[in-house]
C-alpha cells in the first residue's frame, strides 16, 4: 500500500466522520514493513517480516473526543468503524478541547531519512549479521548475540480541517552484545536512516574489545564518583528528559521539570532540542498527529528549561501555541538532539580524578518522576578511573541520581556524538559522552 | 471472530509455507478488541478503542527458524507472507551453526473460553468512565486525607480471541477477556512529595472490579501515602529481620527467580536486550535458598492475568515449581528449549499479539505459601523492616543483584509492627535473599504486573504474588 491509497483510507474515513456532523475529523493511516534478523552464540535464532497497516480515527464532537485504531483498510469496513467510533463517542463526558486550526496545511514529504534500498532489505541481513559477528571474535570475544532491524514506515494525514501530508522514514539498528570468558560482556551499537550508514565492524569490535577487557572485572568501593556516561547510556537518561518536557507529564504529576521553565535545570553546555525530522533522524514526521507542522524546539537552552512540547490542547491551556509534538493525548519528542561539547574521550578520562566509566547500562526506574529520583543497572563495560588513568574493570554496581542534580552537575562532553536507538532508548537521540560529577553508586548486600 | 475465515487463513499460510519447503508450521490469527478510558486529575481524557486482526506465521526452513505477520487478510497477501517467512528463513541459514529442532509433537485439539460473569464487550466508554469518576470521587480534593496533585488513572478491557493451528495437526482456539486498571498517583504535602504506580487486574468480565475490590483499594492506597509522606521516619542502618508483603514477595519472585529460570535466557538467546541468566543449563539441582524458599509459576490459575491453559505454540500448560525447597527444580519452556535440555515443554511460550513471535514467559508467579499466620510471622522478628509497597525497582541482566525501595514500610521491634519508615532500600544479591528466607505467612496475594521481554518487545500481562516472606539478618541499603 503507497501513500496514494492510504491517502484513499483517510479520505473514505473523513468523508465518513463529516457525514455524522463531527466537528473534527483526523486520519492517519501508517504502514510498516520490517525485517529483523536476531542471533545469539554466534547463530541466527530468528529472521522476522512484518508488514502491517494501520488506520488511526480522531473524532471530536460537543467536546466530546475519541481515537480508535483498526487494521481493516476495506472502505465498508472503515465507515462501519467510523460510525461505531461515533457512536460510543455519544456515551462519553465532555473533555479538555481544542478546535482543529481553521486553516489547512498541506504537508509535502521530507527528503531526509529515507533510503529506498531499505525498503526491500531482508536477504542481506544474514550477511550484516555474520559481520558483526566475526568482528566481535576478532576482538576477542568468544561468542555474540544481537539484532539488525531494518524497515521503512509511511505515514498520510488528512484532518476535516483540509489540512493533508504524506511523510516516510526508513531505518536500520545493529545491537550486538559480545561474551568472553566468566561471562564478561561488552556492547555496540550502530543506527542509521541508511543502509550504507550501519557499520557493522565498528559494533561488532567495540562489543567484543570491552567483552575481552571485562573479563578480569570486580566490584568498585560505593560512594560518590565522577561517571562517564556513553552517549548509550547518556541516551537511556535524556529520553527521560524528553519525557519530562511533555506537557501532559507535567499535568499529570510525572515531570521534575515541573515549575522550572525559565530555570537551571542543568549545567551551561548542556542544551537539547527536539526535531521533527532532522537529518541523519531514525524517527520523526514532517506533521504531528494533530496536522500540526513539526519542527526545531529548544527544550534546554544552555542549561535554561526554555518550554515544554506541546499539542493544540495543552498549549492552550499553558497559553502557548503548539510545537507540533501531538500525541493525541500525549505531547511526546521525535528525535532527541544533546548538544555538543569540545572534549575528546581521552581529554574527559584524563580529567576524572575518581571516577568510572559506564559504555551500557539498562533498567533505568524511578523512585518518583517528580523529583526525578532513578537508579539504572549498568552492564558491559565498565571502567575505574583513578588520577586520569584507566586502572580496572567493574561489575556488580548500580548508579543512582536526580535528573536535575545529574544535568547540573555535567561538567565535560565530547565533540563527538552518535545516533542512538536502540532496546533501552526508543525515541532516537543524538548525544556525546557525558562527564557527570557526584553520580551515587551503590552495591548488593550478600 | 470470523471463525472460518481464521481458520482457512491459518490452514492456507500452514500449507503455503510446507510447500514453499518448510519442515514445520504453524499459524496464529488474532483478533484484539480494547476500550480504553482515562482521568487526568479528574478530567476526562480522549476514549481510546482498538481493533487488530491479523495472522502470524512461523516456520522452520534450511533449519533455521523464520517468522512473518500481516494484518492484510487476503488469502495472497497471506499465502505471500508465509512464503516470504520461507525464504528469509533459509537465506538466514548461512549463520546458523545448529538447526533448530522442536520437542516432539504432542497434537491436541481444545477450545476453550476463560470464564467471565458480564461479556468483557459491555465495557463502553460510560461504564469505563463511571468506575473511574469513583475511583477519583475517593481521592480527589484531598478526601483521602491526602492532596493529590498528580492523579492519572486507566482503566481498559480488553478479548484477545486467538486460532492456532500447525502442521502436527494441533488446532486451538481460545477467547481471553481482562479488565485492567493502570493509575500513578503523585501525593504533596509541604515540599514532600511521594508517588505511587498501581497496576491491578484479572482475566475476566466487567465483574473484575468489583472482585479486585478496585475503588476501595485505590482509596487505601492514597490515604497510605498521606500517612508515609506525615509520619514516617529514618530507617535502621544495623542488620535487620525482613518481612517481604504479598506485593515485594511476589516482585523478588518474578525478577530473581522467574526471569533467569526462563529457559532462553539460561541459553543465551535474549543476551543482546533482556540478557541471559546467572544459571547455566546444568544448573537444575543446585542450591539457591534456604530450605523454606519455594517459588512457583502457575499459568492455570483461573481469573489470573497470566491465565494461559494453553500456550502460543499449542502446548497444554501447567504449574512450574521453580525452586523447590531451596533447589533449582524447573525451567520455563518452549518447543525449542525443551528439545535442546532433553525435556518435555512445559507450556511457557506466549505472543501478545499477532505480530509477535511466542517467546518464553512467566504467567503467575509467586512465593509460595507457607503455615504461619501473618500474625505468627512478625512474632517471629525481633528487629526488623516490614516492606510492604515498592517504588523505584531494578535488577541486573543476570539477575543476581536486585534493588526495592519502599514505599509503605514499617519498624517492627519485638513482634510488633511499629511506625512507618522512608524509603528503606532492599539492595541484595539473589543468593542472600533466597538462602535468607525463614518462614512463609499462609496469606496469599497477587498483583497485575506487565512484564517486559522481547524484541520487538512484548509486554506481557502477568501476576506477581506470594504471601508474607521473612528474611533472616539483612542489611538494608541506601539512596
Amino acid at each position: 500500500m503507497r501513500e496514494t491509497e492510504l491517502q484513499e483510507v483517510n479520505e473514505v474515513a473523513v468523508k465518513a466522520a463529516q457525514s455524522l456532523g463531527v466537528d473534527d475529523a483526523v486520519a492517519m493511516t501508517a504502514r510498516g514493513s520490517s525485517r529483523m534478523i536476531r542471533f545469539a552464540n554466534n547463530s541466527v535464532t530468528t529472521i522476522n517480516y512484518l508488514d502491517e497497516t494501520e488506520l488511526t480515527v480522531y473524532l471530536a464532537k460537543d467536546k466530546k473526543r475519541t481515537i480508535a485504531s483498526t487494521s481493516d483498510m476495506g472502505a465498508e469496513s472503515v465507515k462501519k468503524f467510523v460510525k461505531d467510533l461515533f457512536d460510543t463517542a455519544k456515551g462519553l463526558s465532555p473533555s479538555e478541547y481544542v478546535p482543529l486550526p481553521t486553516k489547512a496545511t498541506k504537508h509535502a514529504p521530507s527528503p531526509l531519512g529515507y533510503d529506498k534500498r531499505l525498503e526491500d532489505a531482508g536477504e542481506e541481513l544474514p550477511a550484516l549479521a555474520k559481520r558483526a559477528i566475526s568482528a566481535s571474535t576478532s576482538a576477542g570475544a568468544k561468542r555474540a548475540a544481537g539484532v539488525i532491524d531494518a524497515g521503512t514506515v509511511e505515514y498520510a494525514i488528512l484532518a476535516s480541517n483540509g489540512t493533508s501530508g504524506t511523510d516516510r522514514r526508513s531505518s536500520i539498528e545493529l545491537n550486538i552484545r559480545s561474551f568472553a570468558e566468566k561471562d564478561a560482556s561488552g556492547h555496540g551499537l550502530s543506527c542509521s536512516s541508511s543502509l550504507a550508514g550501519l557499520d557493522p565492524e565498528e559494533a561488532g569490535t567495540r562489543a567484543g574489545h570491552d567483552a575481552k577487557r571485562m573479563e578480569e572485572a570486580s566490584e568498585p568501593e560505593a560512594g560518590k564518583y565522577s561517571v562517564l556516561l556513553s552517549p548509550t547510556v547518556a541516551s537511556n537518561l535524556i529520553e527521560i528528559v524528553g519525557s519530562a518536557a511533555s506537557a501532559f507529564s507535567v499535568e499529570a504529576g510525572l515531570s521534575y521539570l515541573t515549575d522550572k521553565v525559565g530555570g537551571k535545570v542543568a549545567s551551561e553546555s548542556f542544551s537539547l532540542t527536539d526535531h521533527g525530522v532532522v537529518d541523519g533522524g531514525l524517527g520523526g514526521r514532517v506533521f504531528d498527529d494533530e496536522g500540526v507542522r513539526t519542527g526545531s524546539t529548544a527544550i534546554v537552552e544552555k542549561g535554561t528549561l526554555k518550554g515544554y512540547l506541546h499539542n493544540l490542547t495543552t498549549a492552550k491551556k499553558w497559553k502557548t501555541e503548539s510545537t507540533g509534538n501531538a500525541g493525541l493525548v500525549t505531547p511526546h519528542p521525535w528525535n532527541l538532539e544533546v548538544s555538543r561539547g569540545d572534549s575528546s574521550y581521552d581529554e574527559m578520562v584524563g580529567e576524572m580524578k575518581k571516577g568510572i566509566v559506564l559504555t551500557s547500562n539498562w533498567y533505568t526506574r524511578f523512585k518518583n518522576y517528580r523529583t526525578g529520583e532513578f537508579s539504572t543497572v549498568p552492564r558491559d563495560g565498565a571502567y575505574l578511573v583513578e588520577d586520569g588513568k584507566v586502572v580496572r574493570p567493574l561489575k556488580g554496581m548500580r548508579a543512582g541520581d536526580d535528573l536535575l542534580r545529574m544535568l547540573s552537575s555535567v561538567r565535560l562532553m565530547s565533540s563527538e556524538r552518535e545516533w542512538i536507538q536502540w532496546w533501552e532508548v526508543d525515541t532516537p537521540t543524538l548525544c556525546p559522552w557525558v562527564l557527570v560529577d557526584g553520580m551515587t553508586i551503590t552495591r548488593a548486600y550478600g | 471472530m470470523g471463525t472460518e475465515q481464521a481458520k482457512d487463513m491459518a490452514e492456507l499460510a500452514v500449507a503455503k509455507a510446507r510447500e514453499a519447503g518448510a519442515s514445520y508450521a504453524e499459524a496464529r490469527v488474532q483478533k484484539t478488541w480494547g476500550r480504553q478510558f482515562a482521568l487526568k486529575n479528574g478530567e476526562p481524557q480522549p476514549s481510546f478503542f482498538s481493533e487488530g486482526y491479523g495472522v502470524g506465521i512461523r516456520v522452520i526452513a534450511g533449519g533455521a527458524l523464520g517468522f512473518a505477520a500481516t494484518n492484510d487478510m487476503k488469502g495472497s497477501t497471506v499465502a505471500d507472507v508465509a512464503g516470504r517467512a520461507v525464504k528469509l528463513a533459509k537465506a538466514s541459514s548461512q549463520v546458523l551453526l545448529k538447526p533448530v529442532e522442536l520437542d516432539a509433537p504432542r497434537a491436541i485439539k481444545k477450545k476453550w473460553a476463560a470464564p467471565e460473569t458480564q461479556k468483557v464487550e459491555d465495557a463502553d466508554a460510560s461504564w469505563l468512565r463511571g468506575v473511574l469518576m469513583e475511583v477519583d470521587g475517593r481521592i480527589a480534593d484531598g478526601k483521602a486525607g491526602v492532596k493529590l496533585p498528580g492523579r492519572l488513572l486507566f482503566l481498559s478491557a480488553s478479548l484477545e480471541e486467538k486460532l492456532f493451528v500447525n502442521s502436527d495437526g494441533t488446532n486451538v482456539e481460545g477467547r481471553h477477556p481482562r479488565v485492567n486498571f493502570f493509575g500513578s498517583l503523585t501525593a504533596l504535602e509541604g515540599s514532600e512529595t511521594v508517588q505511587r504506580f498501581i497496576q491491578q487486574g484479572e482475566t475476566g468480565g466487567l465483574e473484575v472490579v468489583k472482585r479486585i475490590r478496585l475503588v476501595e483499594k485505590i482509596e487505601e492506597e492514597a490515604k497510605t501515602m498521606g500517612k508515609v509522606l506525615r509520619e514516617a521516619g529514618k530507617p535502621p542502618t544495623d542488620v535487620v529481620d525482613v518481612v517481604l508483603s504479598p506485593e515485594l514477595s511476589g516482585i523478588a519472585a518474578h525478577e530473581s527467580v522467574g526471569h533467569p529460570q526462563e529457559a532462553d535466557r539460561v541459553l543465551g538467546r535474549e543476551g543482546a536486550q533482556a540478557g541471559e541468566s546467572y544459571l547455566k543449563a546444568d544448573s537444575l539441582g543446585m542450591k539457591i535458598g534456604s530450605d523454606a524458599a519455594n517459588v512457583s509459576d502457575d499459568p492455570t490459575l483461573e481469573h489470573s492475568n497470566g491465565f494461559t491453559p494453553v500456550d502460543d505454540e499449542g502446548v497444554e500448560s501447567r504449574k512450574r515449581r521453580l525452586i523447590k525447597d531451596g533447589v533449582i527444580n524447573e525451567f520455563l519452556h518452549n518447543r525449542m528449549t525443551a528439545r535442546q535440555l532433553g525435556v518435555s515443554g512445559n507450556g511457557a511460550s506466549r505472543a501478545v499479539s499477532f505480530d509477535r513471535e511466542p517467546i518464553i514467559r512467566m504467567s503467575n508467579t509467586f512465593v509460595e505459601p507457607g503455615d504461619y499466620s501473618t500474625e505468627e510471622l512478625i512474632k517471629e522478628v525481633k528487629h526488623g523492616v516490614f516492606f510492604k509497597s515498592f517504588t523505584e525497582w531494578n535488577i541486573d541482566d543476570k539477575r543476581l543483584n536486585q534493588r526495592y525501595v519502599a514505599l509503605e514500610a514499617n519498624l517492627i521491634e519485638k513482634g510488633e509492627v511499629r511506625g512507618l519508615l522512608k524509603a528503606p532500600v532492599l539492595e541484595i544479591t539473589t543468593p542472600k535473599l533466597w538462602g535468607s528466607v525463614k518462614a512463609r505467612s499462609k496469606h496469599m496475594e497477587f498483583e497485575a504486573a506487565t512484564c517486559g521481554k522481547g524484541d520487538p518487545s512484548q509486554g506481557a500481562p502477568v501476576w506477581t504474588g506470594g504471601p508474607e516472606t521473612l528474611l533472616s539478618g539483612i542489611r538494608l541499603g541506601a539512596r
